[in-house]
């Protein structure tokens, strides 16, 4: 890149290397500097700093951007890439004079990118390659972590499409992309919906070790009566209940947890419940 | 590995991990994947991969979404690999000292995220002084901050955890011990509950039933229940896409009289 006499009328060019550059600055902050008050604000403002000093030579306009950018956002960070790419774009082309243009785009668009990405990112992926990967892993297998560690790599490379992607098309493409995603979000809920389906019957292991005598027969009260209704009965009462518990404003997950220690104690001192094989 | 080693990797490891969830997210701070790197540090694979199992399948479904804090199951991993590798116990010291380790964590996270505010105040104070340079280099604090939120309760599980975990265990009695491994067991059941929450359970709960029936009657493996699920997600999608692009056309029809190109001139 050569250095040439920035006339300051003259829309600065950034190169590719310094729009990754700023885009994996993002990335690697993240939420890392994370506050209460303007959220990823301030992550945004570290990451673009060096190349908003490259579009805003003159103190005054950079310190007017900062500002525009020290402003609260908040988003999941992966669909932040494509607002990101678009603001970028606007304000390489028309400088200080898009400031507002960039705000409103940003606090317009990170509220549906959160929900649709907040479910894709964080609930979708952890709920189907966690339960894939944390079943094996149950059984001493190492396989799924490291499977998940691949997609992951494949998800960063795939961030960095998002931002290219935000960059090259700009405000149009972002409005367009919502009807898509929402369909997109609706049809993977069904997917892991499936999979919760089944880890009910399969990670969820209560079992009792009881057993009747009736008259001289011994009749396992887990193998004899409960199988013989449902195979994983215990597991699915207790996955509807504490679905219900979840559901009352009065029980937090943190109590449900205590509330399972205390049955799970309580089961094995009288001899209710057993450890599962 | 000798053991002074093992626990300088171990810190290290929890240290970064969390960094890495918040920001690059390759390794990410799921159970799973920081067991895989805890197992391999602690030389034992199987125990550190049936805890980390254990808490992945406890945390589905509870995300720190738009900057709430959850429970530490991240944490909780590291510490259960490490004591109950190092100790010779099970999965019931990694949850009866993992969890609440992973469940205190919580509570520093909102300080650190409250200092953070300072933090934002002071580099827009150097953004406007125009010390740039300093405007950047605070914002590091945040990352430290993070980092040593883990690393203080790693260091005192490292160097007193072992010891003081084996005493307790001689003394503890037997049906203690086994009422953890049944919690052990039934916990992940927790994250089930709150994934039916966050998911559109009432719509869909046909597709819970049929994932359940073949895995528990069938005995279908997850992934192929996966796979099953995918087949479902694929026809609703396909659905989904046809009715939006007739809702769209009906849209574009009634408008096509005041249609305006619009999108590229964002500046005004």
């Amino acid at each position: 890149m050569s250095k040439e006499v920035v006339k300051t009328d003259q829309p600065t060019k950034l190169t590719k290397r310094e729009r990754h550059s700023a885009i994996l600055r993002y990335m690697t902050m993240g939420v890392n500097n994370f506050n209460y008050e303007t959220q990823q604000g301030p992550s945004v403002v570290w990451a673009f700093s060096k190349v908003l000093r490259k579009i805003y030579p003159k103190d005054d306009e950079y310190v007017e951007a900062l500002d525009n950018h020290f402003k609260y956002f908040n988003t999941t960070t992966v669909m932040a890439n494509i607002i990101l790419g678009a603001t970028l774009a606007m304000e390489e082309k028309d400088g200080i004079k898009s400031k507002d243009a960039v705000q409103s785009l940003k606090t317009s668009l990170m509220g549906p990118f959160a929900g649709i990405g907040d479910t894709l990112i964080w609930v979708l992926l952890p709920t189907i390659m966690g339960s894939i990967a944390g079943y094996m892993a149950l059984q001493g297998n190492p396989t799924g972590a490291i499977a998940w560690i691949l997609v992951d790599i494949v998800l960063f490379w795939l961030r960095l499409k998002l931002f290219d992607l935000g960059y090259d098309s700009g405000v149009k493409l972002v409005t367009t992309l919502g009807d898509r995603l929402s369909v997109f979000t609706e049809a993977s809920s069904v997917m892991g919906l499936t999979v919760v389906g089944a880890l009910v019957a399969t990670a969820v292991k209560v079992q009792t070790p009881l057993t009747f005598m009736t008259g001289k027969v011994k009749l396992a009260m887990q193998t004899g009566v409960l199988d013989k209704i449902m195979p994983a009965l215990l597991p699915a009462a207790v996955a509807y209940l504490v679905y219900r518990l979840l559901g009352s404003k009065k029980w937090t997950p943190t109590r449900v947890i205590v509330l399972l220690l205390v049955l799970s104690l309580l089961g094995a001192f009288t001899g209710i419940l057993g450890v599962a094989n | 590995m000798p053991d002074i080693v093992q626990n300088i990797l171990i810190l290290i490891l929890a240290s970064y991990a969390t960094l890495d969830n918040q920001g690059i997210t390759i390794i990410n701070y799921w159970p799973v994947t920081v067991g895989l790197i805890a197992g391999l540090i602690m030389g034992d694979m199987h125990t550190a991969m049936v805890i980390a199992g254990t808490f992945q399948l406890m945390s589905l479904g509870v995300a720190g979404l738009g900057g709430a804090s959850v429970p530490d199951y991240g944490l909780a991993t590291i510490v259960g690999s490490f004591l109950a590798i190092r100790t010779g116990s099970g999965i019931a010291t990694a949850v009866a000292v993992g969890l609440p380790v992973g469940l205190l964590a919580i509570q520093f996270d909102v300080i650190i995220k409250l200092a953070n505010n300072f933090i934002a105040h002071k580099a827009q104070a150097y953004a406007h002084q125009k010390e740039f340079d300093k405007m950047r280099m605070i914002n590091w604090l945040g990352p430290f901050f993070f980092a040593l939120k883990n690393f203080i309760p790693m260091i005192v599980v490292v160097t007193v955890g072992p010891t003081a975990v084996k005493a307790i265990l001689s003394i503890i009695p037997q049906w203690i011990m086994n009422g953890l491994t049944i919690a052990g067991g039934m916990l992940p059941v927790v994250g089930l509950g709150m994934l039916m929450h966050y998911m559109p359970t009432k719509k869909y709960v046909s597709y819970i039933i049929v994932g359940f029936v073949f895995a528990a009657y069938l005995k279908v493996p997850v992934f192929g229940v996966a796979l099953l699920g995918l087949a479902a997600a694929i026809v609703i999608f396909q659905q989904g896409m046809k009715t939006a692009n007739a809702k769209k056309a009906q849209v574009d029809a009634m408008t096509v009289t005041n249609d305006q190109p619009q999108g590229d001139d964002y500046d005004e």
